[in-house]
C-alpha cells in the first residue's frame, strides 16, 4: 500500500513512516504542509493520505481542508486524518464529503497501539472507514432527538462500533453476540435509517452519517 | 569658665550671624510688604479678566526670586540648603496660572515671607532693642559721669550709684539676647527649612516631608497663640479699655486658618487642592471681613460685596473643575476601555501560545514516545535489539517532554518569583541567560503581586530580546522605587534598533498599561538599547 504523510513535526513524521515502513507499507512522501500535501497525493496517486490536520501556516484546520480538497481532486486516495484533538464538527465535514472510497479520524494516541493503528490504516486504504472511538462517543454523545433515537440501545451499541470501523465479526466480539444476531441489527439499522440496499462498506459509513447529518 | 559660660553666644559666630539674619529682616520687610500689596492688589483688580494670568505669574516669579534670595539667606547664614522653585508649571493659559495657585511652595513661600515681615520684623527690632538697651545699661555710668545729665533724666538715673545699678540689669540683658538670637536664629532655620523647602528636595520621602510640614504647622499655631496670649495679658494689665487685641487676633487667625487648611488638602488631588484651596482662602477671607464688620459697629454688611466679590471667581473655578473632572474622566474611561481590551488581547495571545507550545512540544512528544513504545512492544520479541534501542529513544523522549512542560511552566509563572520575589527570580533568568548581566534591585518592599510579576517578564522579555536579537554582550538589569512607582530598566550594549511593534514588546506594553504603567523602548541604530517599564505600586 503506497502512503503519504503530512505532519509539520518531524518528530512524529520520522516515527510515523518508520511505524508504517516497519509494517510494510510504502511511504512515498513525507511532507510538512498542506500545499506539499496536494501536490504529492496528485504527483504519486497513493492509496492512502495521513494527515495532520493542523498544518502550517496558519495552524488550524489547513490539513483538514486540504483533505476534503483531495476529496474531489484525487478520489482515489483513501484519507485518515489524524489530530490531537476531536471535534465532532470536523468529523462531520470530513465524513459529509464522502460519496465513495476510505476515511477515518483518529487521535494522534492511536499510533501507541501500534496493532490497532496498522488496521485502521489498512481498512481506510481498502476503501473502510476508521473513526476515533473519542469521535465516536462525541457524535453519539450529543445526539438529541435525531434519527438515531428510532434505534434500540443495543441496536446503538452496534451502530457505535460500525462508526469505529469495525466488521460485522468485530462487532460479535466486542458485544458477545452471534454474527447473525449482529447481522440483524445492522439491516435493522439499515432499515430504519432508510439507507437503500448497496454495496454493504458504503452503508455502513452512511449509517454512520445518518448521525452526523441528524445535526 | 563658669563665669564667662551665660555669654558663651556671644563667643560664636554663629550669634552674629543669626543676627544678621534677623537684620535683614528690616529691608525685606519692607520689600515683602511692596510686593504683596501690589501683587495681591493687582491681581484682585484683574481678578476676572485674562490679564490676572501674566500679572499672577509675574507675582508667582517675584516672590520666587525673593524666596531664592531668602533661601541664599538663609543658607549662607544659617547653614540651611534649601532650593525654593521659581516657578511652577502647567499647560496652557489658565493651566499656567492654576499651576501657580495649586503650588504649595509658591504659598509657603509667601507664608515664608510674610512670617519674615511680620514675624522677623518684630523679632529683629525687639533683638536689637534689647541688644542697645543692654548696652546702654552696662555703659550708663559712663554716659552719666560725661554726658548731659538730660540724656539720662528720663531713666530717673540722678547719681553715680543709681547708674551703677543698671549695669547688672544690662548685663543679664546682654546674656538674654545672646540666647535669645541663637533661639531665633534656629527657629528662622527651621521655618526657611520647612516653608523655603521647594521640590528639588529628594533626600526626604513624603512622609518625612508630611511630618516637617505638620511641625511647622504646629510651630505657627504655637507661636500664634503665644502671640494671642501675650497680647491679651498685656491688655488686661494696661486697664481693659477698648480691646485691641483683636486687631492682632483676626489677622494671625486668617493666616492660620489659611495655613492650616493648606496643609489640609494637601493629600488631595491636584485639580481638587486647587478647588480646595480656592474655597478655603474664599471662605477664610469672608469670615475674616465679617468679624471685623463684627467689632466695627456693625453697621451696613458691606462683607456681602466681598463675598459677592469672591463668590464669582469661586463659582466659575467650580463649574471648570467640575468640567474638566468630567473630560478628565472621560479621557480615564477611553484609556481604560483601549489598556483593557489590549490587555484581553494579549492574555487570549498568551493563552493561543501556551495551547501552541503544548501542542507541538510536550503532547507532541509524549505522542512520538508512545509510538516508540509500540513499536518496541511489536519488537520485543522478533527484535529484541531494535526494541531496546526504541525504549532508549522513548526514555530521551520523556525527559525532552518533562523539560519542555517545566519551561512552558516556568514561562507562565516562575515558581521562585512567589517564594523569593523580583531578585532572586532575576538572578534565576540571569543564570540562564549566559550574557554578562549585572542585576540590581533596590527594593525596601515586596511590591503587589501583580506588578512584581509584569516587571519580571519585563525584565524576562527585555533578557530575551538581547540575547537574540541585539548582539549584546553586556546587560543592566536595573529595579527601583521612585515615589510611588516601580521602575525596571534593562540596557544592553548591541546594535540597538529594536522593533518596538515586534510581538515581545507590544505584549509587554500592554501588560504594563492595563496596570495603568508606563512603557518605553529606546533603541537608536547604534544602540544602546534600553526598555523602560513604570508600574504603580499603590492603586
Amino acid at each position: 500500500m503506497r502512503i503519504v504523510i503530512a505532519e509539520d513535526l518531524a518528530l512524529l513524521r520520522d516515527g510515523l513512516a518508520r511505524l508504517l515502513r516497519d509494517n510494510d507499507f510504502e511511504v512515498v512522501a513525507e511532507v510538512a504542509d498542506a500545499d506539499a500535501l496536494v501536490h504529492a497525493v496528485l504527483r504519486e496517486q497513493p492509496d492512502l493520505a495521513i494527515v495532520d490536520i493542523r498544518l502550517p501556516p496558519t495552524f488550524r484546520d489547513e490539513g483538514l481542508r486540504a483533505a476534503l480538497e483531495l476529496r474531489r481532486t484525487a478520489p482515489g486516495t483513501a484519507i485518515l486524518v489524524l489530530s490531537q484533538y476531536v471535534e465532532h464538527t470536523y468529523a462531520a465535514e470530513l465524513l459529509g464529503e464522502t460519496r465513495a472510497g476510505g476515511i477515518g479520524y483518529l487521535l494522534k494516541d492511536r499510533v501507541m497501539d501500534v496493532s490497532d493503528f496498522v488496521d485502521a490504516v489498512r481498512r481506510v486504504g481498502a476503501g473502510g472507514a476508521a473513526l476515533d472511538p473519542e469521535v465516536v462517543a462525541q457524535l453519539l454523545g450529543q445526539r438529541g432527538s435525531r434519527p438515531i433515537d428510532v434505534l434500540t440501545q443495543r441496536e446503538q451499541d452496534v451502530l457505535k462500533l460500525m462508526a469505529e470501523g469495525r466488521s460485522n465479526a468485530g462487532i460479535a466480539e466486542a458485544l458477545v453476540l452471534t454474527v447473525g444476531a449482529v447481522e440483524k441489527h445492522v439491516a435493522s439499522i439499515f432499515q430504519k435509517l432508510r439507507l437503500p440496499p448497496s454495496e454493504s462498506d458504503h452503508r455502513r459509513v452512511l449509517a454512520v452519517l445518518a448521525y452526523l447529518q441528524g445535526q | 569658665m563658669s563665669l564667662i559660660a551665660p555669654f558663651r553666644p556671644w563667643f560664636q559666630a554663629q550669634t552674629y550671624r543669626d543676627l544678621l539674619h534677623l537684620a535683614t529682616a528690616v529691608p525685606i520687610a519692607a520689600v515683602v510688604l511692596a510686593l504683596l500689596t501690589a501683587g495681591w492688589t493687582a491681581i484682585g483688580v484683574l481678578l476676572i479678566t485674562p490679564l490676572v494670568v501674566p500679572v499672577l505669574l509675574a507675582y508667582r516669579g517675584a516672590v520666587g526670586l525673593l524666596a531664592r534670595t531668602e533661601a541664599a539667606l538663609a543658607h549662607s547664614l544659617l547653614g540651611v540648603a534649601t532650593d525654593p522653585p521659581t516657578s511652577s508649571c502647567g499647560r496652557g493659559f489658565w493651566g499656567h496660572a492654576k499651576a501657580v495657585v495649586a503650588d504649595p511652595s509658591f504659598w509657603r513661600q509667601q507664608g515664608y515671607l510674610v512670617l519674615r515681615m511680620t514675624l522677623g520684623f518684630g523679632f529683629a527690632v525687639g533683638e536689637l532693642s534689647l541688644i542697645a538697651a543692654a548696652a546702654g545699661s552696662i555703659t550708663l555710668p559712663i554716659w552719666y559721669r560725661w554726658s548731659a545729665p538730660d540724656i539720662t533724666s528720663s531713666w530717673h538715673v540722678d547719681t553715680l550709684g543709681r547708674a551703677f545699678l543698671f549695669v547688672p540689669a544690662g548685663v543679664a540683658g546682654l546674656v538674654a539676647a545672646g540666647w535669645l538670637a541663637r533661639l531665633l536664629g534656629s527657629a528662622s532655620a527651621r521655618l526657611a527649612a520647612s516653608l523655603l523647602e521647594g521640590r528639588r528636595d529628594v533626600s526626604a520621602s513624603p512622609e518625612q516631608r508630611r511630618r516637617r510640614r505638620r511641625r511647622a504647622l504646629g510651630i505657627h499655631a504655637g507661636v500664634a497663640a503665644g502671640i494671642v496670649l501675650t497680647q491679651v495679658v498685656v491688655w488686661a494689665l494696661a486697664g481693659r479699655g477698648y480691646f485691641w487685641p483683636e486687631w492682632v487676633i483676626l489677622p494671625l487667625a486668617l493666616v492660620l486658618a489659611v495655613h492650616a487648611w493648606v496643609e489640609l488638602v494637601e493629600a488631595r488631588r491636584p485639580a481638587r487642592r486647587l478647588l480646595a484651596v480656592h474655597a478655603g482662602v474664599t471662605a477664610a477671607l469672608f469670615l475674616f471681613v465679617t468679624l471685623v464688620w463684627a467689632v466695627t459697629g456693625r453697621g451696613h454688611f458691606w462683607p456681602g460685596w466681598v463675598l459677592l466679590g469672591l463668590g464669582q471667581p469661586l463659582a466659575i473655578h467650580f463649574a471648570a473643575t467640575r468640567a474638566g473632572t468630567r473630560s478628565r474622566l472621560r479621557r480615564r474611561v477611553e484609556r481604560l476601555e483601549s489598556t483593557r481590551a489590549e490587555a484581553v488581547d494579549e492574555q487570549d495571545a498568551e493563552l493561543r501560545r501556551i495551547e501552541r507550545d503544548l501542542h507541538d512540544g510536550a503532547q507532541a512528544r509524549l505522542v512520538a514516545l508512545g509510538l516508540n513504545l509500540g513499536m518496541a512492544e511489536q519488537k520485543f520479541r522478533s527484535d529484541p535489539e531494535a526494541a531496546e534501542k526504541l525504549v532508549a529513544e522513548a526514555r530521551a523522549g520523556a525527559a525532552e517532554a518533562l523539560r519542555e512542560l517545566r519551561d512552558l511552566a516556568r514561562g507562565i509563572y516562575p515558581p521562585v518569583l512567589s517564594d523569593r520575589g523580583l531578585g532572586a527570580a532575576l538572578e534565576t533568568l540571569v543564570d540562564r541567560n549566559g550574557l554578562e548581566t549585572t542585576v540590581s534591585v533596590a527594593l525596601d518592599e515586596r511590591p503587589p503581586a501583580r506588578i512584581e510579576t509584569a516587571a519580571y517578564f519585563v525584565a524576562a522579555e527585555a533578557l530575551a530580546n538581547a540575547a537574540k536579537h541585539s548582539g549584546a554582550t553586556r546587560i543592566q538589569v536595573r529595579v527601583g522605587r521612585r515615589g510611588d512607582m516601580l521602575e525596571v530598566e534593562v540596557t544592553d550594549d548591541g546594535r540597538g534598533g529594536a522593533d518596538e511593534s515586534g510581538n515581545g514588546l507590544v505584549g509587554l506594553r500592554r501588560r504594563v498599561e492595563a496596570l495603568d504603567g508606563t512603557f518605553s523602548v529606546a533603541s537608536p541604530d547604534g544602540g544602546p538599547t534600553t526598555i523602560r517599564a513604570e508600574l504603580p505600586c499603590e492603586s
